[in-house]
């Protein structure tokens, strides 16, 4: 009986855990995705949103992270400063392409679904965002290590990190950490 | 005495010949025919559509393995789907399943990408970076005939 009433509160405290957590990264997500949007709502164009938006961004997602496993395999043959550069590179790459996707004065009407812990410290919230009249199913996945970040964003079933990985591999294959760092700055002067 | 030792012969040899074509329409069905050592991993998929047991595994266009099962996670409604994978692939801990398409209404099958992380996937881990199969049915309604908010916001422009 004693046993049983262990094994009860036990599951009762990782339970509270799991709870505690979905709930930060549902805070966190919610508080970062409104001010993203309040910016783009106030500012002028794209390039003026891309330029106001990096600060802020920069805090809620992990943008090594993201170039790392963007880059898959290949990154454990890059150096310092090849690693910083291609950082810097995906960054603004991330944050121009999706600057241009917002019209200035259209706010986003977004719902939020439960959050769903896929393994400890990793969390995935699936959202259904309203924009300009359409629909899109978006999913943002999260990982904490001090704090909660943004680690990939699912868009209607595709992945921003499997989309970049199946380019940027293909790119390293190629010619190696300058390659991709090469092809990382053809698309951002693409998208000054 | 010598026609009935033949007969049984003849008659031995029809049985195992219809027992291996049974085993083998059974593992050629099921997927299983991986050569050498083999160990299982598990993916997460929002969507697994198309996917059965036996569909194949790839890694840079390569089979290394095969779909052993796949199963509902009622917690949250998404698809567990079990991969037998070749022991001699290690595959980093933040590698990708992708649910793919071969050419454009083909079989799906599972691609497999691997990370940067300098641990691995062990037996019975699972794979979390994944990219559920695309519903292109529904993505070409959405280009086709739009969405009812986008119309609803025309008519309020009007």
């Amino acid at each position: 009986m004693r046993s049983f009433s262990l094994i009860l509160t036990a599951l009762a405290l990782a339970h509270s855990h799991l709870s505690a957590s979905t709930i930060d990264a549902e805070i966190f997500l919610k508080k970062a995705v409104t001010e993203v949007a309040h910016i783009a709502d106030a500012s002028e164009n794209s390039s003026a949103l891309a330029s106001k938006v990096r600060p802020v961004l920069v805090n809620v997602i992990s943008f090594e992270l993201m170039t790392r496993r963007a880059v898959g395999l290949g990154w454990k043959k890059f150096n310092e400063a090849q690693i910083k550069e291609a950082t810097d590179l995906f960054a603004t790459l991330i944050i121009r392409t999706y600057s241009s996707k917002f019209t200035p004065g259209e706010f986003p009407e977004i719902t939020y679904k439960p959050a769903i812990l896929v393994a400890p410290e990793r969390i995935e919230i699936p959202t259904r965002i309203l924009y300009r009249g359409s629909q899109y199913e978006v999913i943002y996945r999260q990982e904490k290590s001090v704090d909660w970040r943004i680690t990939d964003v699912v868009i209607e079933g595709v992945s921003l990190i499997a989309t970049y990985r199946t380019q940027l591999d293909a790119q390293f294959k190629q010619g190696g950490a300058p390659a991709v760092i090469g092809a990382l700055k053809k698309a951002v002067a693409i998208r000054q | 005495m010598k026609n009935t030792k033949l007969e049984l012969s003849v008659g031995l040899f029809v049985v195992l010949g219809i027992a291996a074509i049974i085993y083998l329409t059974i593992q050629v069905g099921t997927g299983s025919m991986l050569s050498g050592d083999t160990y299982l991993i598990e993916s997460r998929f929002a969507n697994a559509g198309g996917l059965h047991s036996g569909s194949a595994v790839l890694l840079a266009g390569v089979t290394v393995g095969r779909v052993e099962g796949i199963r509902m996670e009622p917690s949250d409604y998404s698809a567990i789907v079990t991969l037998r994978v070749l022991s001699s692939l290690r595959l980093p801990t933040d590698s990708m399943a992708s649910i793919k398409t071969t050419g454009l209404i083909g079989d799906k099958f599972v691609s497999l990408s691997p990370g940067a992380d300098d641990t691995y996937l062990k037996s019975g881990s699972r794979i979390t970076l994944t990219e559920s199969a695309v519903d292109l049915e529904s993505l070409i309604g959405k280009m086709a005939f739009g969405t009812v908010e986008k119309e609803k916001a025309q008519q309020d422009t009007k």
